[in-house]
């Protein structure tokens, strides 16, 4: 690592004056570089300080509340960029350096066609005229991979895809050749299939250009395929930097071990996740032994499913009606103490099958036989005994738990409703019981909701519904939202869970490692269609569909090396 | 975030603290929002006194030659009228009240009557004085006594208006946003006929047909101002019942009303203190305007408005006090809660924590 | 885009029907009879017979409603109880003065207010916002009532800047005589509020992530504040004032009466004193039907300036 430097951070400290009159510590003085034509992924779970890393390069960090320390360097080819002026540091934005964001459709502004502000870019750093930068827009948008880019120039924001404004943010940040690209998450709010390929798309054009990229990710998986260099990050300290070999061969710090085996591995499902204490204790981490999945012959079946259908209706023209079909034909049956795991993109139709079965919406087609009887045409009047039997854990911690509710009143709410417990004394007792089962203090009982992190709330959730003894556990997209680490922790506690109680999960969720990982049984859904349905080694090593391929060959394989070896 | 102010990080044990607690905190951070809300509880002890006619009770006491100027001014501040134009003892007398004379008919009877009753009042009184604090009206009715009386009102009138029309508008909006459907329809139905009618007309026709009084000014006021409320409740439902803390209700078996009133209501509730700050304001501030046009409280009854109608005449006649009263005493209220309405807001914003 | 209009014109029929039920109610069930105000001096029974037969009010309720509705249909209220004028022609008369003195003072409040909001919204947290939000907020305190007393009384009755009332035949002398004391009163009352307002929509979108990315275009401030955040601002701003629009046709109603300028508001006070009820149906329903239509037209608008906007 002798190479020419691009980049060079010097002991970037970066303070956050609260609202209270506190200071938090958001970077503590960290160092790394960028080498030319180089990709260096920055990786980190959130409070990690990546981010703000980037911000504090482009120098976006809002001024009234950011304290850089004065000692702090950004070199950018030896100029340090936190000594700038206004008009030089508006010079090298998007010209020396551009950033692409998490969020492409908020990131645009809906106004504006994207044509025109690409085209902005290039008049303002490539001092192109009108015309000129027209044909230069179609040019770039045709480099980065969208159709018909003549038409599309002239479209709005909102009117393309999700993997389209991506692309078209990606053109308007390479329209002037920068030096350095940033790239903050590109891929985290897109599908798994668009994810590949705008991942893809930066990794040729990081080649073609020759630019170097700095890649901001919570996911070391899609690190491996196209990074160079790693930097891992954890409460605003580098734990470890190194080269993708040195990361993902012999990894030195505990934490970047954690990281690499937090994460569910499409081939190899050990009985418990890896976490991180495992790695931080002494002794270290040794691999439990694998843990057998699928249906047998002689499970009891305690949910049957036939022919589920929802259909959405919306007016259109002066008298007309237009139907969508969110779920078409959907049929299942979920075993006692097993798990069945329903994978898609976003539109599959995956998380309406989940509400339909909690009646949060009313199925307009098919039969849900639980236990033998027909949950869904029940009155709601009978239903209601149901719904004790029946839970469902959702999938942003911060929104599912009543925010005016102290996790008492969260827990006792369901055993009151149900009659469970004879009073409030004995509810409270089995409340703080259950607290403790999911890994909580007692003195949670206290507290509000926003006083615990994501996981934390989504172990909350998990007791909320446990007051009630359920058979049956719909998970939807119950971990998504939770970083690795956190995420392995609460599929163990789902896993002790279900062999403690033998549950029934149905478990949905976009992320085919997860699901590989925690399921009996896995259906792919696609636009609202059952694509196959399979126990969950089958479906992985020998999918039969051509959609259930596309979707397993877009999973990030981490190090490419590794995965060569296992082809 | 855990250290309060004023506990010294580390030191106390960690007390959990509601959003309301929090709120609380943040508002008791923001000086220029914590003097508002000190003002704005001395204006409702002065409210609470004026209900119970313990301040500004004996505003109806003409304790002054008509007129008198406020003591800091001195006589010579204006010319003041001879005294003996007004008859002390007249129980039949002529109400030569200038401002008045605009009044049509109805409301003549009731007019007497105030004389009368007013002429009881004053068969106690023994001396007039030359001057008051803040001067006399045209009857020699402190100007001091008076502005608290009418700051009483005005406030009774603003909160008791805001809360029917935060009653009214939430329990519909509440309904609409909810339920949806065929309800929403003609909820919204009632709302759009409503909003297509100028407030201020709607104000006026109800004003005209019901009479006078305070209890009018409220109810018309209520029934006027409530679709503000009702579009912010209703889109506040329609975003909260889909909430996945609400639909998590819904699946471990609360009702439609446990889920709307204790589920979905108290987290609105801050806009609703909001809501009820603003209107609240622009209630006193109707009320004054009402009160101008002659369709107010009663002759028997004071409120700023009421006092401010009979400024022009007196202003043109040099006696500016009640006027000058009036302005200070309303502008000081306004503004401290519309800080305090600035203030509520940011602190009670769950955005921010 | 045809099939929206056709569907939100058919939408109006139940709420102008809503409407009539409201005033229609109003005035004949819970209002008084007002031929006892009418009658005046001499109430005897034969004239008070006379005049409900002459008013129709000695028809059953169905039939007046009917009468009310095809008062509506044909847009001819009959004639002024008070005044005996018809109707069509006071509403002709007193529209012109009123939309004189709202419709200017609308022009100059927005000139006014929006670059204001503007400007205040780009310092945010700096001390011209600050002086300029507790200006506003100061401002809104005083009564309306407190400017218009004090303003006539110094302005134009003690330094004789202008006429104390009054109003002219020409659009120009009233323009240059007669509205500037209103419309000056008019904006202290109206711009407190309209900076803030427009100010709390700038700052909305300030938050927004595309201000973020033009920042890293590298784009200057000004440019991000003129160009990107002002277009999306332009948005609510657009379709407050078409809201608003409508209502400038009842006039100012304090301003009126106080200045003497003889328009609708001027008119409607007097007609709810007198219990004038063709003069008042005439109103709303004139201004029901405007802030129908408005509503719809500023639905279209938000389409033209909202590419996101979809009428379906």
């Amino acid at each position: 690592m002798t190479q020419d430097n691009l980049l060079s951070i010097r002991n970037l400290k970066v303070n956050f004056r609260l609202e209270s009159g506190e200071r938090f510590e958001a970077l503590k003085g960290i160092s790394f570089d960028i080498p030319k034509h180089r990709t260096v992924a920055l990786v980190g779970e959130s409070g990690s300080g990546k981010s703000v890393t980037s911000m504090a390069i482009m120098q976006l960090l809002p001024s009234n509340n950011t304290e850089v320390d004065p000692a702090s360097e950004i070199l950018f080819n030896g100029k340090n960029l936190l000594t700038l002026t206004g008009s030089e540091l508006r010079a090298m934005r998007g010209k020396d350096v551009a950033m692409i964001f998490q969020e492409p459709m908020s990131s645009l502004n809906p106004v504006f066609t994207v044509g025109d502000q690409i085209a902005e870019t290039l008049m303002l750093h490539a001092g192109l005229g009108r015309s000129a930068a027209k044909k230069r827009v179609v040019e770039l948008l045709t480099e980065v991979g969208l159709p018909d880019p003549a038409k599309k120039a002239g479209a709005y924001p909102h009117q393309l895809s999700g993997g389209q404004q991506q692309r078209v943010m990606i053109a308007m940040a390479i329209a002037c050749e920068p030096k350095l690209l940033i790239a903050d998450e590109p891929t985290t709010a897109l599908d798994v299939t668009i994810q590949k390929q705008i991942l893809e798309l930066i990794a040729k054009l990081q080649k073609k250009h020759g630019m170097s990229v700095l890649f901001i990710t919570h996911d070391l998986g899609v690190v491996g395929e196209f990074a160079d260099d790693v930097v891992v990050m954890r409460h605003g300290v580098i734990r470890e930097t190194g080269t993708v070999k040195q990361i993902f061969d012999a990894p030195k710090d505990a934490y970047t071990k954690a990281l690499l085996n937090c994460r569910p591995h499409l081939d190899r499902r050990p009985m418990r996740l890896a976490v991180i204490d495992d790695f931080l204790r002494e002794g270290g981490y040794v691999e439990p032994a694998e843990r057998q999945r699928g249906y047998l012959p002689d499970d009891e079946i305690i949910l049957d499913v036939q022919g589920l259908g929802k259909s959405f209706e919306s007016r259109e023209g002066l008298f007309g009606k237009h139907v969508f079909h969110a779920v078409k034909d959907v049929s299942f049956k979920l075993a006692r103490g097993k798990t069945l795991g329903i994978v898609g993109e976003s539109g599959s139709g995956k998380t309406t099958v989940g509400l339909t079965l909690v009646r949060l919406h009313e199925a307009t087609a098919g039969k849900a036989l639980f236990h033998g009887k027909d949950i869904l045409s029940m009155s709601p009047r009978e239903f209601q005994d149901y719904k004790r039997r029946i839970q469902i854990i959702f999938q942003n911690p911060y929104a599912s738990l009543n925010p005016r509710f102290t996790v008492g009143q969260i827990l006792t709410e369901p055993m009151m409703l149900h009659d469970i417990g004879t009073n409030q004394h004995e509810r409270l007792q089995m409340a703080r019981e259950l607290l403790e089962r999911v890994g909580l203090p007692e003195n949670a009982m206290f507290k509000y909701p926003h006083e615990f992190s994501g996981g934390q709330r989504q172990r909350i959730a998990i007791a909320r519904c446990l007051t009630m003894k359920p058979e049956l556990l719909i998970c939807d997209e119950s971990v998504s939202a939770l970083d690795v680490s956190v995420q392995a922790q609460v599929l163990n506690l789902l896993q002790d869970l279900q062999d403690e109680y033998q549950l029934s999960y149905l478990f949905i969720s976009h992320d085919l490692a997860v699901v590989k990982h925690i399921s009996d049984q896995v259906m792919v859904m696609n636009k609202g269609e059952v694509v196959e349905q399979a126990d969950a080694d089958d479906i992985y090593l020998r999918p039969k569909q051509d959609y259930t391929r596309r979707l397993l060959s877009s999973i990030p394989q981490g190090w490419v090396n590794e995965a060569i070896v296992a082809a | 975030m855990t250290a309060t102010v004023q506990t010294a990080p580390g030191m106390a044990a960690p007390v959990s603290k509601s959003l309301w607690a929090l709120g609380w905190q943040r508002l008791k951070r923001n000086k220029v929002g914590f003097i508002s809300l000190w003002v704005v509880s001395v204006y409702l002890l002065i409210a609470l006194g004026g209900w119970f006619n313990v301040v500004g009770g004996n505003w109806l006491n003409e304790i002054a030659v008509p007129y008198a100027p406020p003591s800091w001014v001195g006589a010579s501040g204006a010319d003041v009228m001879p005294a003996d134009a007004y008859d002390a003892s007249g129980v039949e007398s002529s109400a030569p009240i200038v401002t008045l004379a605009r009044q049509e008919d109805p409301i003549g009877k009731e007019l007497t009557e105030a004389e009368k009753d007013a002429g009881r009042y004053k068969v106690e009184e023994v001396k007039k004085r030359e001057s008051l604090p803040f001067g006399a009206d045209l009857r020699g009715r402190d100007v001091l006594q008076k502005t608290l009386k009418g700051t009483s009102t005005s406030i009774f009138v603003g909160i008791f208006g805001a809360v029917l029309a935060l009653l009214i508008g939430t329990t519909l909006g509440a309904v609409s946003g909810y339920f949806g459907g065929k309800i929403d329809d003609l909820l919204t139905w009632f709302y759009s006929v409503f909003t297509s009618v100028p407030d201020m007309l709607l104000l006026l026709s109800f004003a005209a047909v019901s009479g006078r009084g305070i209890t009018t000014i409220i109810m018309v006021m209520a029934l006027t101002s409530w679709t503000g409320t009702y579009r912010l409740v209703r889109a506040e439902y329609l975003k909260l019942k889909s909430r996945e803390y609400v639909q998590a209700a819904s699946a471990i078996g609360a009702s439609h009303s446990r889920r709307m009133f204790v589920h979905i209501l108290p987290n609105i509730s801050h806009l609703l203190l909001v809501q009820f700050s603003l209107m609240t304001v622009a209630l006193i501030k109707y009320e004054a305007i009402l009160s101008f046009l002659g369709f107010g409280v009663g002759v028997r009854q004071v409120s700023l408005g009421s006092m401010l109608a009979e400024a022009p005449s007196e202003l043109v006649q040099g006696y500016w006090w009640q006027m000058l009263a009036v302005t200070i005493a309303m502008s000081i209220l306004v503004t401290a809660f519309s800080l305090l309405v600035d203030a509520l807001r940011d602190a009670l914003d769950p955005k921010v924590k | 885009m045809s099939a929206y209009i056709i569907r939100r014109i058919l939408q109006m029929i139940p709420t102008l029907f809503g409407v009539m039920l409201l005033v229609f109610t109003l005035f004949t069930l819970v209002g008084g009879d007002p031929t006892y105000i009418l009658a005046g001096k001499h109430l005897t029974a034969e004239v008070l017979a006379n005049l409900r037969a002459q008013l129709g009010l000695d028809k059953t309720l169905p039939e007046q409603f009917m009468i009310f509705v095809r008062q509506v249909l044909t847009l001819d209220f009959g004639t002024s109880w008070s005044t005996q004028q018809p109707v069509s022609d006071i509403i002709s008369t007193r529209i012109g003065p009123s939309l004189t003195l709202t419709g200017s003072m609308m022009i100059v409040d927005l000139l006014i207010a929006i670059p204001l909001a503007a400007a205040v919204a780009y310092f945010r947290g700096g001390l011209t916002d600050r002086i300029v939000t507790i200006a506003c907020t100061v401002a809104m305190s005083i009564s309306a009532l407190v400017y218009i007393i004090a303003g006539q009384y110094f302005l134009a009755y003690r330094m004789e800047m202008f006429p104390v009332r009054g109003w002219g035949d020409s659009l120009l002398t009233n323009l240059l005589v007669y509205v500037p004391l209103p419309l000056l009163m008019g904006l202290m009352v109206s711009l407190g509020p309209d900076i803030r307002f427009y100010r709390s929509f700038f700052l909305e979108e300030m938050n927004h992530d595309y201000v973020r990315t033009a920042r890293a275009k590298g784009l200057s401030e000004k440019t991000v504040m003129l160009k990107h955040v002002l277009r999306n601002a332009m948005i609510p701003v657009v379709t407050t004032v078409m809201m608003s629009l409508p209502f400038l046709m009842i006039g100012a109603l304090v301003l009126e009466s106080f200045f003497g300028i003889p328009g609708m508001g001027n008119e409607v006070v007097m007609a709810v004193n007198k219990s004038d009820f063709p003069v008042i149906k005439a109103v709303t329903i004139y201004i029901a039907l405007a802030t129908m239509l408005f509503n719809l037209l500023a639905d279209l608008v938000y389409k033209l300036i909202d590419p996101r906007v979809q009428l379906k």
